[in-house]
């Protein structure tokens, strides 16, 4: 779910880039307030390579099959940290596979990445809400990958469909996102739900990996 | 693993021997100028000069044909619908579906841009190690923690992905098969993305103590740079200045 070259206009290229520019930005900041930033470097370079690699598991769908996008759970665990994984993560996409495409990085890290920092704020809602149990993590694991997910795919379609060169009338427009956007629900349920299972089995097995306030 | 895009960094062309800073400088130019054109009249121009680069840095054919395949699908998909979904000028009619003027030469404006702007990224990161790619970005002002980032990723990706092959075959060898989607399968699958997850967890620690004992964070970074030839600089501003044509020609 990448936005290839060609196919949006300079503008949104570029505001994209901007954008990204100034999230980038922000997110180094927030990190280089932390005590010690640069020991979240590997922790942070090695979990984007690990998310990169996880994006090729397959969840079969038949008579299909899905990938999941995963940037729900990367917001979760990294924190700020998500955007710059998540830029760098596509620059390996872009560079490596060809999916998205150097021009459109920018774009296409906001798509992600927006997402992914607003997934980390609702897994941060355990602290307000003082959730300490497996089954509330989960819960809140769901509504973070299900967000992740279901904001990028609302991005995707609208970038998509508004900046066609031979622009749609507005009401075919509107349609076809919703359209579109609703086609997608099954895999972004399906996606909530296997972030649960991940934030519960992390946990399980490695609970100093969830992040602390 | 491997994934190749450097595969043919050691070839000897003018397009290899260019100073990485002033290759990145002048192709991200190149490629965005490429964003900007809506002129169809300029698609040729764009066709004729992406084609000189990647002659001129010798890549095999096999390598571009190869890297098109996958992202060609996705476009593929979205330019057969276009000509029969945007648009007013009905060009013909097949059945109860039209095929519009304007869509059709939106899939053309798409198409040609696409390839080109892809064509242009494989010269920009195939015709130099990727570690060299890296290097000219940080000299070019790429924060540290960026770079640093990058690098490691790049570095333990491979890595990452022969764990999870031999997971994977792991898995499949004690009869796990995924072909129905079902609560045990998702639960499955995600102790498998789980494990992958908390094993680079477990070897990042490994690496920050190593990079601690050889002194990082210590502000002792020095970046090396070459300096540049008169050929570097004359290849620059002939990609820049047809950059800057193509822009204006756009425009005006």
């Amino acid at each position: 779910m990448h936005i290839p070259d060609g196919i949006l206009p300079a503008p949104i290229v570029l505001t994209g880039y901007a954008g990204t520019g100034l999230v980038t930005w922000y997110s180094l900041r927030r990190i280089n307030r932390q005590e010690n930033p640069q020991a979240g470097v590997p922790k942070a370079s090695l979990l984007t390579a690990a998310f990169f690699v996880a994006s090729w598991i397959h969840i079969p769908v038949p008579p299909t099959s899905v990938h999941l996008i995963l940037n729900g759970l990367l917001g979760t665990l990294l924190g700020y940290f998500a955007f710059p994984a998540i830029l760098i993560g596509l620059l390996f996409q872009a560079i490596l596979f060809q999916h998205g495409g150097l021009s459109t990085l920018g774009v296409n890290a906001l798509m992600m990445g927006l997402p992914a920092i607003a997934a980390h704020y609702i897994f941060q809602l355990r602290y307000r809400f003082k959730i300490t149990q497996v089954n509330g993590l989960a819960i809140l694991g769901f509504f973070s990958g299900a967000m992740g997910l279901g904001l990028a795919v609302l991005i995707f379609f609208s970038l998509l469909i508004t900046n066609l060169p031979a622009g749609l009338d507005v009401r075919t427009e509107q349609a076809a996102i919703t359209g579109l956007a609703l086609a997608h629900l099954p895999v972004v349920i399906l996606e909530g739900f296997f972030t649960a299972l991940l934030v519960s089995f992390i946990y399980r097995v490695k609970p100093e990996l969830l992040p602390q306030r | 693993m491997k994934l190749g895009i450097d595969d043919y960094a050691q070839l000897e062309s003018p397009i290899h021997q260019w100073l990485p800073k002033y290759k990145l400088i002048g192709l991200t130019a190149l490629i965005l100028a490429f964003s900007f054109v809506q002129k169809l009249a300029l698609l040729p121009l764009m066709a004729v000069t992406t084609a000189m680069f990647y002659q001129t840095a010798r890549l095999p054919f096999k390598f571009w044909r190869q890297r098109l395949q996958i992202p060609g699908t996705f476009l593929a998909v979205l330019l057969l619908l276009l000509p029969f979904m945007a648009g007013e000028t009905v060009l013909a009619e097949i059945g109860p579906l039209n095929i519009y003027r304007e869509g059709l030469l939106a899939v053309v404006q798409i198409s040609v841009r696409f390839v080109c702007i892809l064509t242009l990224g494989l010269v920009l990161f195939g015709t130099a190690p990727f570690f060299e790619s890296i290097r000219a970005m940080r000299s070019l002002g790429l924060p540290p923690i960026l770079a640093d980032m990058t690098l490691l990723t790049y570095r333990y990706i491979f890595e990452i992905g022969d764990y999870f092959q031999s997971m994977r075959t792991a898995m499949k060898l004690r009869g796990f098969e995924s072909h129905r989607l079902n609560w045990q399968t998702l639960k499955h699958l995600a102790a498998l993305a789980g494990s992958l997850i908390v094993r680079s967890y477990e070897k990042s620690e490994q690496v920050y103590k190593a990079m601690l004992l050889r002194g990082y964070g210590q502000n002792m970074t020095v970046i090396y740079q070459p300096k540049p030839t008169r050929r570097d600089s004359v290849l620059l501003s002939l990609t820049l200045g047809l950059a800057a044509g193509i822009l204006l020609a756009e425009v005006f």
